[in-house]
């Protein structure tokens, strides 16, 4: 194979490339290695055993981290196709010995936690200025070097992002990923391509130095020298058919060996860290390139498809799509399968393709099967091409960090998983009852119901939060296969809320998971959250369900720190401005349309929405949405068709709100009540702008007046009609208010008649004394006040 | 020919540029067809031949879908092209013919009157009545034509065609044969026989295709310009040309407006500022690439006869309200949206935002 070297062969390959693992397995069998090497970290040497166990089912990732610091760790998965797990088979098979103879994790987090370091010092230095972009960036760079960079990562503006370009544009194809799909991937599995890509890789290599003579990543240098010492150790043990299974970037430098005092230079007084390793399930959608793993694959689903299909690929996958469709409701004949195999076929022809690749099969399949929609692909995507699939490690792994962060906050928190259901009664003032409440709604959120809240209970102030907690085993099951969104509470469920926000399909949804996210104190979720709330809000063409979003996003920005979290008050608050300021322009400008022609149960609903805004404006004290608000309510107000319902309340929220002068709400009641209007829309109108509260009837006596005058001016048969909505009306006034205008209706009239209260000054003066008293007014100001009313 | 013709097929339009292609053209073609499915790809999508000679582009975009249209034509099954009003359905279908077949003049225009006639073939009823029944008396229609020839025939608007007569096209589809019963004869189609249909997607009261015939037919859904900058110089190439037909006493349109016109566009159809950070509504209207052009000729027209020559904001204002507002409930909400939410604060675009909301008001 690679005559220069017979003790040992260099096998350049692709993570997770199907063709390569087929190669890879074939060039295995030919050679017959005696020791296997891999790109790998050495800390997860002693888990590869395990590889073998019947209950190991990929996806799988093994997952490195420092116990001590679980924000740092690196994430190495495994698909069945993966060439690397394939070499780990046969090593197991084989019976012979497997060493990953990457940088070790204990040096690379080191170097990692202190690059971190660094910039949080950096950071701090900058001031305190730092706004959400900064921060979303600073997330994202973050996220990048938690993935370990992948052989083919960024490089300098000169050169192309993936040095394999650099060929591709040589062989004419548009970019390196098309270009080893089809050179390398989708081509049957022969042992000779190993020797032509070192020598491929090695003529790029050499190529980049000349540009660009400084390395693409700092730490390539040092992974380099550590693989080529590892050979050298399997050399000196005595081993004599090595095989070395790595990156095809990382090919060409292990075949030329410089000296090992280079190498041993370059690897001296490397920082360390304590670590840990460990498998973790992980799935497809965890693989694919937008989930934003940095050696991930474009299409993980049809990736295993050509590792599983060696046969008729094109058919076999064309016929899965159609009964993918088929299951969707969707015609898919065998007939158009087979116009679509040839659609395919002759696209490939054209193109000069041996045969179609995955771009072919999908163009095929939407022109073809989908009658040119390209809405069904999306479903094909996300079912074939990325694929839901979930992996699966033996019991006997070594616990999770996630596992381990939740026993951690368990013993902290002094709360023991029981399986016997036990009452709590928390204190949110106290700091630790507010971790537990909050550690409760974060597991809540991932599924896993340890405590559930009682609502209502005992009738006790917003500082209490009553739960009862039981246990359930099979929550560890669930706590495991959650490891994939992150390796602490907080990371995993902020991940796996963010995910969930991106499927949530209705605001409502949204709102809801916003209010679990502040309960749950889970700041980098909410900014999530509201980033997707603002979009759906914009699509949005329900102004109720708008109006119903107000509310809880008003509270964030309001209330976010009463439970002492850090809520809305370390998100940005002018994002949340921004959102309700986007959200309250389109309310107001789609309310008059969507009040118009209500029927009783919408405007019920309708009178809950308005009043819930208002009551959200009031707590908001923004004077730009108050104006708005209350000119969009004045032009309702004028608007003919309107419900009874919502207009008598849109007149008293303007009077409460001190928009609409008294005379002018008191000529409104006479219109609403008058002759012309029908006595039903005239009660309607009644109990909307009474609604609550009977107060205002009592003390206004003009408004008194008025209704008054319309009840008596009824007809028999009207009042009959207006009787039942009269009666729920004023029976949701207080027993007292009721008493007191049943007074009134009593005395009323001869009041009304009298014109003015008759008042007798002796007997209201002889209380005065005893009311100064109690309100502690000295002497001499009751004296004066007792003159004053006398003058008066 | 001189040219006095107010238009020529592309054919005769192109003549020049198809005899290079077919002479540097040694690849495989499909029987019957003048050119290789390689070549007829090049000549729609424009290119460099080996001899230096420059194929100019017919189809500005996705260099997949025009694959897509030749590689269903080259299977037998016969080709739909799909899509919103002013997306070059038309076009693309005229050159395809005049490149595969030589000719793009066999052409059915479906109406809600075409009648079987069109399709299949029609009578000569003088020469029926004196000499009888004979394929002397027969009238072929375009499809027939095309089917002895083994050439291409294109049906326009497919859709505004009744149920009843569309579904002629299914046994000469399938069966690749047209019957004459009253003969007792058939028309077999002759290798390299195909048809292209087109079909807009947005018109209502339409006749949907039976799912037959839909089943018979490989759909290409022909997408609106991909980038602002496509879309930009296709409407001020198109706008400076049509102005200059008429005769438009203003000076060309600014790009710096009509990029403003096709932002607003392109914004309210994909439902998403440019910038991707803002959702938006669309309204009902299609907002293609043709109308934009039409906006900015108005706006011209204005400007020339009305104004001082130039295109400013007040006079696009109206047109680009009256194409955004179809629906005057729904549309004109999604427009005051739009205008409240996105072009309010959008820097230098004030003059347009107080003009249109001037006008909606």
């Amino acid at each position: 194979m690679n005559e220069s070297n017979p003790i040992y062969t260099v096998f350049g390959i692709r993570h997770h490339g199907p063709g390569c693992a087929r190669s890879l397995v074939a060039a295995l069998d030919a050679l017959q290695p005696d020791i296997l090497l891999i790109e790998g970290p050495p800390e997860g040497d002693a888990l590869l055993p395990l590889a073998a166990s019947p209950e190991m089912r990929p996806p799988v990732a093994l997952l490195v981290y420092a116990p001590d610091d679980p924000g740092h760790t690196a994430v190495f998965p495994f698909a069945a196709y993966s060439p690397e797990w394939q070499a780990i088979h046969y090593a197991l098979r084989a019976a012979i010995p497997v060493r990953f103879m990457d940088l070790p994790q204990k040096h690379w987090l080191a170097i990692k936690k202190q690059e971190a370091d660094q910039r949080i010092s950096e950071k701090a230095n900058e001031g305190e200025g730092e706004s959400a972009d900064q921060w979303i960036s600073e997330k994202a760079d973050q996220r990048e070097s938690e993935s370990p960079p992948l052989p083919l990562s960024p490089s300098p503006p000169l050169l192309p992002a993936d040095p394999l370009d650099l060929l591709a544009h040589a062989a004419g194809f548009e970019d390196g990923e098309h270009w080893w799909e089809q050179v390398v991937e989708e081509r049957g599995g022969d042992a000779e391509v190993f020797p032509a890509i070192v020598e491929a890789m090695g003529a790029v290599r050499a190529v980049i130095r000349e540009l660009d003579p400084t390395p693409r990543d700092a730490l390539e240098p040092l992974r380099e020298a550590t693989m080529r010492q590892t050979i050298r150790q399997a050399q000196k043990e005595g081993f004599q058919r090595i095989a070395v299974i790595c990156g095809a970037w990382h090919a060409p430098v292990l075949v030329e060996m410089p000296s090992p005092k280079e190498d041993q230079a370059v690897l001296k007084g490397l920082p360390k860290l304590k670590v840990a390793a460990t498998w973790v399930p992980w799935s497809y959608a965890h693989l694919a390139y937008e989930s934003g793993y940095g050696a991930g694959v474009v299409s993980p689903g049809w990736y295993e498809h050509l590792w599983s299909e060696r046969n008729e690929p094109t058919a076999h996958w064309l016929a899965r799509v159609a009964g993918l469709l088929r299951d969707a409701d969707l015609d898919a004949s065998s007939a158009q399968v087979i116009d679509a195999v040839r659609l395919a076929e002759t696209l490939a022809a054209i193109r000069g393709r041996a045969r179609p690749g995955l771009e072919e099969l999908n163009e095929a399949a939407q022109t073809v099967l989908c009658f040119g929609d390209p809405l069904p692909l999306k479903l094909v995507r996300r079912r074939l091409i990325v694929a839901e699939k979930l992996g699966q490690v033996p019991p006997d792994a070594p616990i999770v960090p996630l596992q381990a962060d939740l026993e951690a906050t368990q013993r902290t928190l002094r709360l023991k998983p029981e399986t016997e259901r036990k009452p709590y009664d928390f204190d949110l003032r106290n700091a630790t009852d507010l971790a537990r409440s909050a550690l409760l709604h974060r597991l809540n959120l991932l599924d896993i119901p340890w405590g559930k809240a009682q609502h209502g209970g005992g009738g006790r102030g917003t500082f209490h939060e009553l739960w009862t907690l039981q246990w359930d085993p099979a929550f560890t099951v669930r706590l495991v296969s959650m490891a994939r969104w992150g390796n602490t509470l907080e990371q995993a469920t902020t991940a796996y809320v963010a995910h969930m926000a991106g499927q949530a399909a209705a605001l409502g949804d949204l709102t809801d998971l916003l209010d679990r996210a502040l309960l749950a104190d889970l700041p980098d979720a909410v900014v999530a959250l509201t980033t997707q709330l603002q979009a759906q809000a914009a699509l949005s063409g329900d102004v109720a369900e708008l109006m119903s979003a107000v509310p809880p996003l008003a509270r964030a920005l309001r209330y976010g720190t009463v439970r002492q979290t850090s809520g809305a008050g370390a998100v940005d608050a002018a994002a949340f401005e921004t959102i309700l300021d986007g959200m309250i322009a389109r309310v107001c400008i789609g309310l008059p349309l969507a009040c118009s022609s209500l029927d009783d149960d919408a405007a019920g609903k309708m009178l809950k929405h308005l009043e819930g805004l208002q009551d959200s404006l009031g707590i908001l004290q923004h004077d730009t949405w108050t104006m708005l608000w209350q000119e969009t309510l004045l032009k309702l107000a004028d608007q003919s068709g309107l419900h009874g319902l919502v207009a008598g309340r849109i007149c008293r929220l303007l009077l409460d709100a001190g928009a609409l002068p008294h005379a002018d709400v008191t000529r409104r009641l006479g219109l609403a009540l008058s002759p012309g209007t029908p006595p039903l829309q005239a009660a309607h109108w009644l109990e909307g702008f009474l609604r609550g509260s009977g107060l205002l009837l009592l003390h206004d006596e003009t408004l008194w007046a008025t209704l008054d005058t319309w009840i008596t001016s009824l007809s028999a048969e009207d009042f009959v009609a207006a009787l039942p909505l009269l009666r729920r009306t004023f029976s949701a006034f207080s027993a007292p208010e009721r008493r007191q205008m049943g007074e009134r209706v009593v005395g009323g009239r001869r009041a009304a008649k009298d014109g003015e209260l008759a008042v007798d000054a002796t007997r209201a003066d002889a209380v005065l004394p005893l009311i100064a008293q109690l309100l502690g007014l000295n002497s001499q100001r009751k004296d004066a006040e007792t003159q004053s009313r006398k003058e008066k | 020919m001189e040219n006095t013709l107010l238009r020529q097929h592309a054919e005769q339009q192109f003549a020049e540029e198809l005899a290079a292609l077919a002479e540097m053209d040694d690849r495989i073609r499909p029987p019957h067809w003048k050119l290789s499915p390689w070549a007829v790809a090049t000549y729609l999508l424009g290119g460099k031949l080996a001899n230096g000679f420059e194929v100019s582009a017919k189809y500005i975009g996705s260099r997949a879908l025009v694959e897509i249209a030749v590689a269903t034509l080259a299977t037998d099954r016969a080709l739909l092209l799909y899509g919103v009003p002013g997306t070059a359905k038309s076009w693309v279908s005229e050159h395809l013919a005049a490149a595969i077949s030589g000719d793009s003049t066999l052409i059915v225009q479906g109406t809600a009157g075409t009648a079987e006639e069109a399709i299949r073939y029609g009578w000569n009823y003088a020469f029926l009545l004196t000499h009888g029944p004979s394929q002397d008396a027969l009238i072929p229609s375009p499809v027939m034509r095309a089917m002895r020839e083994g050439q291409i025939a294109r049906v326009e608007e497919l859709t505004r065609i009744p149920s009843d007569v569309q579904d002629a096209l299914i046994t000469i589809l399938s069966e690749k044969a047209l019957p004459i019963p009253e003969l007792n004869a058939e028309v077999q189609a002759v290798k390299g026989f195909n048809i292209i249909a087109t079909a807009n997607n947005r018109d209502k009261g339409v006749n949907e295709l039976s799912s037959a015939l839909k089943r018979r037919f490989n759909t290409v859904i022909l997408p609106t310009p991909a980038t602002l900058e496509e879309e930009v110089s296709i409407v001020l190439t198109r706008s400076t040309a049509l102005g200059r037909a008429l005769e438009l006493p203003a000076e060309a349109p600014a790009p710096a407006e009509v990029r403003r016109v096709v932002t607003i566009f392109r914004e309210l159809r994909d439902g998403l500022t440019l910038d991707g950070k803002t959702k938006l509504k669309s309204p009902s209207g299609t907002l293609s690439t043709a109308e934009a052009i039409s906006v900015v000729n108005s706006g011209l027209s204005m400007a020339g006869h009305f104004g001082d020559g130039k295109l400013h904001a007040d006079n696009m204002a109206a047109g680009v309200t009256g194409a955004i507002v179809k629906d005057p409930v729904q549309d004109r909400v999604v427009w005051l949206e739009y205008l409240e939410t996105v072009l309010k604060e959008r820097d230098g675009w004030q003059d347009l935002y107080r003009a249109c909301r001037e006008i909606v008001e």
